[in-house]
């Protein structure tokens, strides 16, 4: 569409080659939301034409990059629209098996009953904003936790999940503690390793994880599921993946509020800060968006500040920088250093 | 700092750090290394990694957070899904496969972060942090004698989820108490820009979560690559000494790109020793200064200022002079320089 291409040229050698096992961590606040960048990491992956104006790293033409991207606070509607805008057409991608969508929005809480399934499906399809706040009671969760045994509901769903185009599986959240994670894991796992089937030797399968902190902040550790088992159940993902990034938010509160003296600190905002600041340790870069110190401007949007992770185990030679980024009306993002245009 | 004279810490506490990290005479089995975001301690690790292997130490990595096995490293245990107990009866399994064709006997085990441990929700009544570190350095039989180091990773600014039971002491404290050494890493630049700030009686910046900005997790931004000036990191080192007595020290590790993997010489140095942490002192301030500019030569040689301290002033002579008359004489000692006019003796 416009005037500027749809990968910044700033931004692109940090979203397009993703080392080996590695882990990228995206950080947004509220009013620095991530789904520019993640669509940018959608389309430095998927896009066919190589970029070749400025993608001098994505030489190795024979490498193609297949994603699963699995969303937690949207829709595939969303995504769907966001891509087209950059020019991905995400159902087609799908019919070649180049991308997979998991949805983790929809149905999440939801526990789905084998009868009821093929009449409740078309309107959670159609509004899942409505089954978002579904986030019972302890009470309600404790009286499903025994009902059905998470590994058995996904399959005897299989056929409604055909009915909706484009999404590869819905995640279902049922029992507590590391044997609902487990099935979650499965269930994306299975994602992944369906889309290996079509890949070729020397493609790379990258997953995208957006805001799996929801999960941790819908259940907590009353569900006995703290930080610790959530950065566990990334761990068993990323064995599948070539690389892995994953959204997460740093809302002052969410950090902050654990690190103080005052010792009130709620047990999501602990457990939120220990699955954030132990990402980072393990991540090889960290991008951070926020806000303009200075206050809201007519021509930047935010600030994007790249740092390296504390990750052990890639050589990391990667340049660390700052810049401001404007996210125009189109969805066109244009990236550039303080004082430049 | 200035007391404990500077010469006497350069040889001793080098020679200690340079054994601590080279792993000689076990003489830390239990080193807590305590990094930050704006430190993380991947540097440290490598080089301890390094130095095992140009010893010929058998490393061993426990991945809590570590998802590939990293380069030089023999033995790679994941912790995933696994109990304490596991894990322990893992890395012991692991030396006996080799234990016999290992020469050495000196073993390192590293620890890639023992938060999530120490987090983790997952109820396992049997854990108890001192016999579960305390199972890698006991010697698993008393006959193969192996000489074990663990190196303990611990975030410190991962928040800890409150305790269990309001009587026990927080695993850092334990932890502190536990180990024979302890490491608290700083980034070189921070430390540079908290001491200029210092100097300037200033309060000394912060970086990174503790700026408590919105959307920052990292300070850290390497402005300073370009000069390789402030590059490296700072090891706040506390030792204690089998008699007890502690040693504290601040040294400085130049990043890994300064010198080979193969380098043998301690690349180590004090931070006093940094020329960019202590510049040196401008030589005699004023003293030169106070010559003011001229096209003449104003400063005497050593043989001039020596003479002229050779010579007697006259008053001195009359002092010492045998009464009235005798003083007002002009005393001169002709030296070979002096061309003798005779005009002027007629006088």
């Amino acid at each position: 569409m416009p005037s500027q291409p749809p990968l910044p040229p700033l931004l692109a050698p940090y979203v397009s080659s993703l080392p080996d096992a590695s882990l990228t961590l995206v950080s947004s606040i509220l009013g620095a939301t991530s789904n520019w960048l993640v669509l940018r990491f959608l389309h430095a992956a998927l896009s066919s034409q190589p970029t070749s104006t400025f993608g001098a790293d994505d030489l190795p033409n024979g490498t193609k990059k297949k994603v699963v991207l699995v969303s937690f606070l949207r829709s595939y509607e969303f995504w769907k629209t966001e891509a087209k805008r950059l020019g991905l057409d995400l159902a087609r991608l799908t019919e070649r098996h180049e991308f997979a969508f998991v949805d983790g929005l929809s149905e999440l809480f939801y526990a789905p009953q084998a009868t009821a399934a093929p009449t409740s499906s078309p309107g959670l399809g159609s509004s899942p904003r409505t089954t978002l706040p579904l986030r019972s009671p302890p009470g309600a969760v404790l009286g499903r936790a025994p009902q059905p045994a998470a590994p058995t509901g996904p399959p005897g769903n299989t056929a409604p999940k055909q009915a909706e185009p484009g999404i590869a599986k819905k995640l279902h959240f049922s029992g507590r503690g590391l044997a609902s994670l487990d099935a979650m894991e499965k269930d994306v796992a299975s994602v992944m390793e369906q889309q290996k089937t079509h890949m070729e030797e020397g493609d790379e399968l990258i997953l995208i994880l957006d805001q799996p902190d929801l999960l941790l902040a819908t259940t907590g550790p009353s569900m006995g599921i703290g930080a610790t088992e959530m950065a566990e159940w990334i761990t068993g993902l990323q064995q599948h993946a070539h690389a892995t990034v994953l959204t997460l938010a740093t809302d002052a509160p969410l950090i902050h509020n654990s690190s103080g003296l005052g010792q009130l600190a709620t047990p999501i905002e602990t457990e939120h800060a220990a699955l954030a600041i132990g990402l980072a340790h393990r991540a090889r870069s960290v991008m951070q968006l926020r806000t303009l110190e200075t206050g809201a401007a007519k021509d930047v949007s935010g600030v994007l500040r790249i740092s390296r992770g504390g990750g052990l185990s890639t050589e990391n030679n990667l340049e660390e920088r700052e810049a401001l980024y404007f996210i125009q009306r189109d969805g066109g993002v244009t990236v550039f250093g303080r004082g430049e245009s | 700092m200035a007391p404990v004279n500077l010469s006497h810490r350069r040889t001793h506490n080098l020679l200690l750090i340079s054994k601590l990290l080279s792993l000689r005479d076990t003489a830390s089995p239990l080193t807590l290394v305590l990094d930050s975001l704006e430190q993380p301690a991947t540097p440290l690790l490598k080089e301890y990694i390094r130095r095992a292997k140009l010893s010929k130490v058998h490393v061993t990595l426990i991945a809590f957070e570590t998802l590939k096995q990293p380069e030089r490293v023999d033995a790679f245990v994941t912790t995933r899904r696994k109990s304490s107990a596991e894990i322990a009866k893992e890395v012991s399994a692991v030396y006996q496969a080799v234990a016999s064709s290992n020469p050495s006997r000196r073993r390192l085990i590293l620890i890639d972060s023992i938060n999530p441990l120490l987090h983790s929700r997952r109820a396992d009544p049997g854990f108890h942090l001192p016999s579960f570190l305390g199972s890698f350095l006991a010697p698993t039989s008393p006959s193969a004698k192996v000489d074990t180091s663990l190196v303990v990773t611990y975030h410190q600014d991962v928040p800890e989820p409150p305790q269990k039971s309001p009587y026990a002491s927080s695993p850092l404290s334990l932890l502190t108490y536990l180990a024979t050494s302890i490491i608290t890493l700083h980034s070189f630049s921070h430390i540079l820009a908290q001491k200029a700030a210092r100097d300037r009686s200033l309060a000394p910046p912060v970086f990174g979560l503790e700026e408590e900005q919105e959307g920052v997790l990292l300070g850290r931004l390497d402005k300073l690559t370009g000069t390789g000036a402030a590059e490296g990191i700072v090891i706040e080192l506390e030792h204690r000494r089998k008699s007890g007595r502690g040693v504290l020290e601040w040294y400085l590790l130049p990043p890994a790109s300064r010198y080979s993997p193969q380098h043998l010489k301690e690349i180590v140095t004090l931070l006093d020793d940094s020329i960019l942490y202590n510049p040196p002192m401008e030589r005699d301030p004023g003293a030169e200064n106070e010559e003011p500019t001229s096209t003449f030569e104003l400063g005497l040689t050593d043989k001039q200022r020596r003479d002229r301290e050779g010579v007697v002033l006259p008053y001195f002579d009359a002092q010492s002079g045998n009464g009235p008359g005798e003083g007002g004489r002009i005393l001169y000692d002709m030296g070979e320089e002096d061309d003798f006019d005779e005009e002027e003796d007629e006088i």
